[in-house]
């Protein structure tokens, strides 16, 4: 055994904060697994692409809101012109895809396996589990240039199919519309502000706030029980009292309207057998401003956080100068490894590379 | 299997009661024991595993999922902004967040402040335009203002009995806490049905004690 001590003397370099050392066995593994998705998405006829890991701070704010830079790590080029490092990939393929569209391309199907960064305190072994870690790799799709339930279903489908494909024990995705909750508090004829704070409450999970606010607002049922109660698979479950109170308002009929899509979409999933381990909850509120249609998450026992998250996210692509609807999906890489080996993978990496 | 984190000390005592009352499980030996995990068959929730660990770390516990549900006040929440959800105000173990110090203090500019809150604290400070220099402390902050350290604590108060035997005043009462349920959004997501009928229990208990307040 080599003798181990505290390094007093300062011999050894220092490894950036929240940055994460991946030795041989767990290198490997990663690897194997980014791998085996990109194989998936080739075969399905996304092609792999990849970009630098910076882009300009005014890129990745198209078509999003200011307050979701905040975990952004930023920095200067040489002409003092702000950069961040990439939080996610999809605007990176939207700046990519743009002017190829413009110049007639139909279609873009492409996938990428990529590292992003965040700013967090956290330490990385914890936050690659569950949390927002400095680094992580994810891998994904964008398909730019399609819609409708049939290529919803078609996502969602590539999806389920590559946690099989990794031989994911126990996985659970869960389904909501990113419109359905800010037109359904509409509907209800609810301030602006107030709609604000109550999607802030509810991307947060802050139900206490959420119930107290709705009861200040003078609602008096239970919001968050009656939205959670509503389950697209079942249309029975849209009570009598929420139709008929639609009816009477213009953004009653576009709640209504949704609400009619997600019960369309939901029997597609349904037919094409994508609904076994799905679940609508119309309480899901994604924090990411630039979705426009459905959006999902994929929870597995193991990962405190998302092991995959996506959406459709339809206005974006024309912040980028060339409208096309467009979906995509990304998976966690470290949080499906870590499900995967039932958190081995977090932890072999620092017998290996220990003593 | 359910885990959920406690609040070691006020927040426990003062949360399990309620819990008691709603009629949910609670391993019998959690007062007097020194272990910090109790592990227990419940017939309706099925395994459950108790986490006994202090307030700050809860929400830690939590937002990393290796607990699913925790038990915790409003101030840590607040202190530390984790990733969890806030599924509910248990309304007990109350306290208030106060601003405290010597009497001969009292109408002084305030300088130095000594809290466990430093967030807050700063918070609290700029809000009103003042400039102060804050001084972290883990505890017994009431001997800052004691021995001169601080003219100013901002601390969490329950009765006012140590501020008393110290010789301090309350100036100002910033905020009211309580206990909160929290959960890991991820187990929230997955394993609702088994929160939800927790949750509905104390809810019911809760709403009980704010009819008879």
């Amino acid at each position: 055994m080599p003798k181990m001590s505290l390094d007093m003397q300062g011999k050894w370099a220092d490894r950036p904060l929240g940055m994460r050392d991946v030795f041989p066995q767990q290198a490997k593994l990663r690897w194997q697994v980014e791998s085996r998705l990109v194989r998936l998405f080739d075969a399905q006829k996304f092609e792999l692409v990849s970009c630098g890991t910076f882009e300009y701070v005014d890129t990745l704010l198209r078509g999003r809101a200011e307050e979701e830079s905040r975990d952004w790590v930023r920095l200067l080029d040489s002409s003092g012109r702000m950069m961040a490092l990439r939080p996610e990939m999809t605007p990176s393929i939207a700046r990519m895809a743009a002017p190829l569209l413009a110049a007639g391309m139909p279609e873009v199907r492409w996938c990428y396996g990529e590292r992003v960064y965040r700013r967090t305190d956290d330490p990385a072994s914890l936050s690659w589990a569950s949390g927002r870690a400095a680094e992580s790799t994810q891998v994904g799709i964008e398909w730019i240039g399609g819609s409708g339930d049939a290529v919803d279903a078609q996502v969602v489908s590539l999806c389920q199919s590559g946690l099989q494909e990794l031989h994911l024990a126990e996985w659970q995705m869960v389904v909501s519309h990113a419109a359905f909750a800010p037109e359904f508090f509409q509907a209800l004829e609810l301030p602006k502000e107030t709609i604000q704070d109550l999607l802030r409450d509810l991307s947060r999970g802050d139900y206490v706030n959420f119930r107290s606010l709705a009861t200040a607002s003078g609602i008096h049922q239970d919001l968050l029980q009656v939205l959670a109660d509503l389950n697209p698979l079942h249309a029975g479950s849209l009570p009598l009292w929420l139709t008929e109170r639609w009816q009477q308002t213009e953004a009653g009929h576009r709640v209504q309207t949704v609400w009619n899509k997600l019960v369309d979409f939901g029997q597609v999933l349904q037919q094409k057998n994508l609904a076994n381990h799905l679940a609508f909850d119309l309480t899901l509120v994604r924090d990411v401003s630039y979705y426009t249609g459905i959006v999902f998450e994929v929870f597995a026992p193991g990962a405190g956080a998302p092991v995959a998250l996506g959406g459709r996210y339809d206005d974006l692509l024309g912040q980028f100068g060339a409208p096309a609807p467009a979906v995509g999906f990304a998976y966690e890489v470290e949080r499906l490894l870590t499900a995967l080996t039932a958190g081995e993978w977090l932890a072999e990496s620092d017998q290996n590379g220990g003593v | 299997m359910l885990t959920i984190a406690l609040a070691k000390g006020r927040t426990a005592e003062g949360v399990m009661p309620l819990w008691q009352e709603a009629g949910l499980p609670i391993p019998a030996d959690l007062d007097d024991s020194r272990a910090l995990v109790f592990e227990m068959a419940d017939t309706e929730f099925g395994w459950l595993r108790f986490l006994l660990a202090k307030p700050a770390d809860v929400p830690t516990y939590v937002s990393f999922g290796v607990a699913d549900l925790g038990v915790v006040g409003k101030d840590v929440l607040l202190e530390n902004h984790r990733d969890v959800f806030e599924l509910l105000d248990l309304e007990a173990a109350r306290c208030t967040l106060c601003v405290a110090g010597l009497p001969a203090h009292r109408d002084t500019w305030a300088r130095k402040v000594a809290t466990k809150y430093p967030r807050l604290a700063d918070q609290y400070f700029r809000s009103r335009g003042m400039a102060v220099e804050t001084i972290v402390l883990s505890g017994s902050i009431e001997l800052a203002a004691v021995i001169g350290l601080a003219d100013r604590i901002f601390d969490l108060v329950q009765t006012g009995s140590t501020l008393k035997a110290n010789g301090l005043v309350v100036y100002d009462r910033v905020l009211e806490v309580s206990a909160r349920l929290i959960a890991n959004g991820s187990s929230y997501r997955t394993q609702r049905s088994r929160m939800e009928s927790l949750l509905d229990r104390l809810r019911q208990t809760v709403a009980i004690h704010h009819r008879m307040d």
